[in-house]
């Protein structure tokens, strides 16, 4: 499976405590190399390193997010910071 | 009944079909509340304080509501197209959330496992790339451009084809399938499952349909129809979490349940959750 290095920019209603631990418990079950590089209410921004289809799902996990936050929209752009 | 639930009280639910209301009516619950299915003319329903719940009737069943629906029940339009038939299939008690009901019926994934040589067969397992959505303007959820190899699409089929779906999630409890259809290439059949939730782990299904079909007789459609379902049944009364969880919980989603994770976006962002599970366990 081929690796890649992506950042998820996620916005929504972030700012639950909940978000971030639950951010890389989430990366460490998929085994995802990952470092939260920017963090407020409205924006988190995670550079990831993995094979894509676990990248992909790590998108999806973002995507329903813990309860108490909502996530609007995640963006995936290279990233070559990792 | 908490005020969490709200948002699913003030939706429009099946109660019964109108055509097989017994004349003592139909006895039965929503959402933990019973209520009575009078066979007056109009259909009434009637709860056991005496209060008269808002009736509609629409694709062969009574639908009514707790609350006050802010707007008629959606639409469906193939429902008016002269040439179809309508195919009231009855009711099936599953002892599941109503939204893993519906969740189910979202789920490509599972048709070679669960419904082996009918609506799918391996190695055919794969599901492509397809378009999810939320729909601002109408509020509904929509899979568009899905593909599956299908062993026996339908009742009609006489061989195995490649068979296109949509999937349209338009209430809480409530979807609308269309598939490729075998006797009228253009067109689209519509399978419908429709949703009484009972408690938050028991619910009746009304699965409904609008084909084009001339060839096969009705009971063979309905046995058709009920054989899937009853197949879903066995996986749905053993699933756990018994409600649905709204956030991952253990679960690791993947693209091939883009449609469960919109259907689950769309349910957190009402608020409907009546049947889901909060809290990630």
């Amino acid at each position: 499976m081929p690796a890649a290095r992506e950042r998820l920019t996620i916005r929504g209603r972030l700012g639950a405590d909940s978000f971030l631990p639950w951010v890389m418990r989430h990366a460490a079950r998929l085994g995802l190399a990952g470092d939260i590089r920017h963090a407020d209410a409205g924006r988190v921004d995670i550079d990831l390193r993995g094979p894509v289809d676990l990248i992909d799902a790590m998108e999806m996990g973002c995507l329903l997010g813990p309860i108490d936050v909502w996530v609007e929209t995640i963006d995936r752009t290279p990233s070559s910071s990792i | 009944m908490t005020v969490r639930h709200q948002p699913m009280i003030d939706e429009w639910y099946p109660v019964a079909l109108a055509s097989q209301l017994p004349p003592g009516g139909r006895a039965t619950q929503l959402m933990g509340t019973p209520v009575l299915v009078v066979a007056d003319d109009p259909i009434r329903v009637v709860t056991d304080d005496g209060r008269d719940l808002p009736v509609t009737l629409r694709y062969g069943h009574v639908w009514t509501s707790l609350g006050q629906p802010a707007k008629q029940l959606f639409d469906i339009p193939e429902a008016d197209q002269p040439g179809r038939r309508l195919i009231e299939v009855g009711v099936v008690r599953v002892r599941c959330s109503p939204l893993r009901a519906v969740e189910n019926f979202l789920d490509i994934a599972h048709f070679p496992f669960v419904h082996t040589d009918i609506l799918g067969a391996e190695p055919h397992t794969e599901v492509g790339k397809y378009d999810v959505e939320i729909r601002e303007k109408e509020d509904e959820v929509w899979a568009t451009k899905v593909q599956f190899y299908q062993p026996q699409a339908a009742k009609s089929a006489t061989g195995g084809i490649t068979t296109d779906y949509m999937y349209r999630v338009p209430a809480p409890t409530s979807s609308v399938l269309y598939k490729t259809c075998p006797a009228r290439p253009g067109e689209w059949d519509v399978i419908t499952l429709f949703v009484q939730p009972l408690q938050e782990d028991l619910c009746d299904v009304w699965p409904w349909m609008a084909l084009f079909d001339d060839e096969t007789a009705t009971t063979d459609l309905i046995h058709f129809q009920q054989m899937i379902f009853l197949q879903d049944r066995s996986i749905l009364e053993n699933q756990i979490p018994r409600l649905l969880p709204l956030d991952p919980g253990r679960e690791i989603p993947t693209r091939a349940d883009l449609t469960s994770v919109a259907y689950r976006r769309w349910l957190k962002r009402h608020q409907f959750t009546y049947g889901a599970q909060l809290v990630a366990q």
